[in-house]
């Protein structure tokens, strides 16, 4: 699965994608490709990534090799998903408590469709956060352990 | 007009629903015979029912469903069917305490008489006073092992609270701690655990019988015994990161430039973009999205209507008449313009 999509190894081809992805969502998958939930995310990216190909450009990236993104994006659980729009960050309230990525996997491929397409959607019309069209229940939870 | 077979007069048969004029025989009839066979086999079940709770009182929480009524066909009222106190009710009790009383009786008697129904079938629906005192006991009994099945099952959930809540505070504990790497396994049971008591805290207040139900396809999807991989914290009290603020990796200026880039001119990749941006030109002006050109001239048939208020036809309908009405307007004011050179030209041959 993860060999289907393109990855990035390095701080610059990130730079790179965020910053020439032009008028697509851009979809940063942070994760390690042998974890099973990343597994499972990757399989629901590959399989939706042709039909979403002129919407959205899904990239994998191992948040081994690029610490300043994984210390920036603050990601301590893996899958996580960050999107953008021509090199904007994208926000998504998904009711779960942070908004600047999605966390763990989605359970079926309709629902990642839903969220690119109103990512996309709230993105032309000039939102920087969106309302996320998944069911709360199909939203894996996770909890925030915050250091004292 | 002569009159047909035995004249009686009008009389209203209950169980029928209806009238006859044959006095004592309506009963007889073959009709008057199916309808009450009908009735009482609808009666029967409930009254056998009924009779099955006699050695076996069941005690249970009191539901709205267990005001239910039946109809007693003898004596000719609804009887409730369950008996409740306060938040217990006692199956079939009330039907059984109906059954078992000396009105009935008389009333089932004369029911019997009257519509002359089968005399064996008669004893079937009688409680005698003996049985509705086996019934009372096993009653009491009942009770009591309700009861006891109430505490066990809140002693029950009391133990798995205190469960959650000590692996909770494990869980605190150990992240509190300073340890060399936070065990993975900790990190994912804890998540186990905090799922586990979301799902209990939620479902105390449902019966305790249905506890079983709505956590177990909750925790299926969720869990599948993969929880979510939990890398550590990335926290650097020095640098900031998107939650505090911080300018994002992307946009800080990079100082590793190679030589490629020093080169003069358009590099390859930017051709290329050139060439997407070119692809893009080629687009109609007129479509909407993102790269609209707001000072492209538009037709006036560019708006998706056309100002027609009644219609219910398809978009290009009104087009056409649009379109058509337009043209008229356009003829007429060219019409126009033309006409004043024409007088013109004509009052000059004239003359």
């Amino acid at each position: 699965m993860s060999f289907l999509l393109p990855k990035l190894t390095s701080k610059k081809e990130v730079d790179q994608a965020i910053q020439s992805t032009a008028e697509k969502v851009l979809v940063l998958r942070f994760g390690r490709d042998e974890d099973p939930v990343c597994l499972q995310l990757d399989d629901i990216l590959s399989k939706t990534s042709s039909d979403l190909s002129k919407m959205a450009a899904i990239y994998l990236v191992d948040v081994d090799r690029t610490p300043v993104y994984t210390h920036y994006f603050d990601i301590s659980y893996i899958p996580s998903t960050v999107f953008f729009f021509n090199g904007q960050h994208m926000k998504v309230d998904y009711g779960s408590p942070d908004h600047t990525k999605f966390v763990g996997s989605f359970k079926t491929k309709q629902d990642f469709i839903d969220l690119i397409e109103v990512i996309y959607r709230g993105a032309m019309r000039g939102k920087l956060i969106v309302q996320s069209p998944i069911d709360p229940k199909n939203i894996p939870k996770y909890d925030l352990l915050y250091q004292d | 007009m002569p009159a047909l077979g035995p004249m009686a007069p009008a009389q209203r048969c209950p169980l029928c629903r209806q009238t006859f004029f044959c006095g004592r025989g309506h009963v007889y009839s073959r009709k008057h015979q199916r309808t009450l066979k009908a009735a009482l086999e609808r009666l029967l079940p409930q009254v056998e029912a009924a009779r099955k709770a006699v050695r076996a009182a069941q005690v249970e929480r009191y539901v709205p469903e267990h005001e239910r009524r039946c109809w007693c066909l003898c004596c000719g009222c609804e009887v409730r069917k369950h008996l409740s106190h306060g938040n217990l009710t006692v199956l079939h009790g009330g039907l059984l305490e109906h059954l078992a009383s000396p009105e009935h009786k008389k009333a089932t008697n004369r029911f019997w008489w009257e519509n002359k129904a089968e005399f064996q079938m008669k004893e079937k629906f009688l409680i005698s006073p003996q049985d509705y005192a086996r019934f009372k006991k096993s009653m009491v009994k009942g009770l009591d092992n309700y009861e006891e099945k109430e505490d066990e099952v809140i002693k029950e959930m009391a133990a798995q609270i205190r469960e959650v809540e000590h692996s909770r505070q494990e869980l605190v504990r150990s992240v509190l701690e300073p340890q060399p790497v936070p065990d993975p396994e900790e990190g994912s049971s804890a998540l186990g655990s905090w799922k586990g008591t979301n799902s209990l805290v939620a479902s105390t207040s449902q019966q305790p019988s249905y506890l079983d139900l709505p956590p177990a396809p909750e925790l299926d999807w969720m869990e599948t015994g993969q929880p979510l991989t939990f890398i550590g914290h990335q926290e650097t009290p020095g640098i900031g990161n998107i939650h505090s603020g911080a300018t994002p990796p992307w946009m800080v200026q990079d100082e590793e430039y190679s030589s490629v880039n020093q080169q003069i001119g358009p590099s390859y990749e930017e051709f290329l973009k050139e060439k997407e941006k070119q692809k893009l030109k080629k687009l109609p002006p007129d479509r909407v999205g993102a790269n609209f050109d707001h000072s492209s001239s538009t037709s006036i048939g560019w708006l998706p209507s056309f100002g027609r208020v009644w219609n219910n036809g398809r978009r290009w309908q009104s087009r056409h008449q649009f379109k058509s009405e337009a043209a008229a307007r356009n003829k007429q004011s060219h019409k126009k313009s033309q006409s004043f050179p024409d007088t013109f030209s004509s009052q000059q041959t004239h003359t």
